[in-house]
């Protein structure tokens, strides 16, 4: 709002003074929540720093195992029962609440199954593929992990971000306007204040010459 | 939800082997579509791809998937690079940077 805007009166002023101590408890509020966020966020981002870790490692591991059981067994075989498999693991994503802001929470129903139940022969395939099945399943729990924690720290910091851009809006946009505004109204209130009092004077002088 | 996996054949093979049914195979060619495809369907809840074929992408492509929250893309076999670029943009402090 421009200060040439406001029209000088009373009752604007009023509304401008009610305005400005909303935006400053606003403000205020607003603050809170982005130190909140980032108090949160910093846990958060320490885990998220492991997570990577433990995936870049179980990818790494499961990649070696996979590569020794096709040289072993030839590829052929690893996708024969790389196909065969039976169970496929689902996950659920529910939510929970940080600070009003939704987060999904992942839950993961990756039941290993035995060796018997997977699908594939026991004595047709060879402990190769068994243990790179193995490696590729637990990289994929440490995945699911992993999801969670990364889509909590992108909303975060996507959240973060806004509340932090809000803060400074208040800040240095909005609250200064409002008090120039004031500022404004207030002079012109007291400037014209002053204008009446030397009317009066004016007039009563006039009156008083009238008189006699 | 079901999880999903992208990639090269060799990549989604060992998906395979755990369990994974939703597989998108992809070459370099045609990652793009594919990757927009699997991240338009609805009952993937996970997505995970390859941090390598995530560094051929065009910027504005990468930055979509990795904003992505439904489903979550989560790259594996690759570095920090974008969440390190997000937090610097959030907090305005390279966090990461610091315990190098």
């Amino acid at each position: 709002m421009s200060v040439h805007e406001v029209t000088p009166t009373r009752s604007v002023l009023l509304d401008l003074k009610r305005r400005i101590k909303l935006s400053k408890s606003g403000y205020k509020i607003m603050k809170m929540k982005r130190d909140g966020l980032i108090i949160e966020f910093f846990e958060i981002m320490e885990k998220a720093k492991k997570m990577r870790e433990s995936v870049t490692s179980d990818y790494e591991l499961a990649m070696e195992k996979i590569t020794v059981a096709m040289a072993v067994e030839g590829e052929i075989a690893v996708k024969s029962a790389a196909y065969a498999l039976k169970t496929e693991p689902t996950v659920v994503v529910g939510s929970k609440s940080i600070m009003g802001m939704m987060v999904p929470k992942v839950e993961a129903d990756l039941s290993r199954s035995s060796i018997l139940t997977k699908g594939y022969g026991v004595i047709s395939t060879s402990a190769y593929i068994e243990e790179a099945s193995k490696a590729f399943e637990k990289l994929l729990e440490t995945l699911v992990r992993a999801a969670e924690i990364e889509t909590t720290m992108k909303r975060l910091l996507d959240e973060i971000e806004k509340t932090k851009r809000r803060v400074n809006a208040l800040e240095f946009k909005v609250i200064p306007e409002l008090e120039e505004a004031e500022a404004f109204v207030e002079f012109r209130l007291e400037e014209m204040e002053r204008e009446n009092t030397i009317r009066l004077k004016h007039l009563k002088r006039k009156g008083e010459a009238a008189a006699e | 939800m079901d999880i999903a996996v992208i990639g090269s054949e060799e990549f989604v093979l060992g998906f395979r082997l755990a369990g994974l049914r939703r597989v998108y195979v992809a070459d370099a060619a045609n990652y793009r579509e594919r990757i927009l495809e699997a991240m338009a369907e609805p009952s993937i809840g996970i997505l995970a791809v390859d941090g390598k074929d995530l560094e051929n992408l065009p910027h504005n492509i990468r930055q979509r998937v990795m904003d992505s929250i439904q489903p979550v893309v989560v790259p594996v076999g690759s570095d920090e690079s974008d969440l390190r670029e997000k937090v610097k943009r959030a907090i305005g402090v390279d966090l990461y940077k610091t315990e190098e």
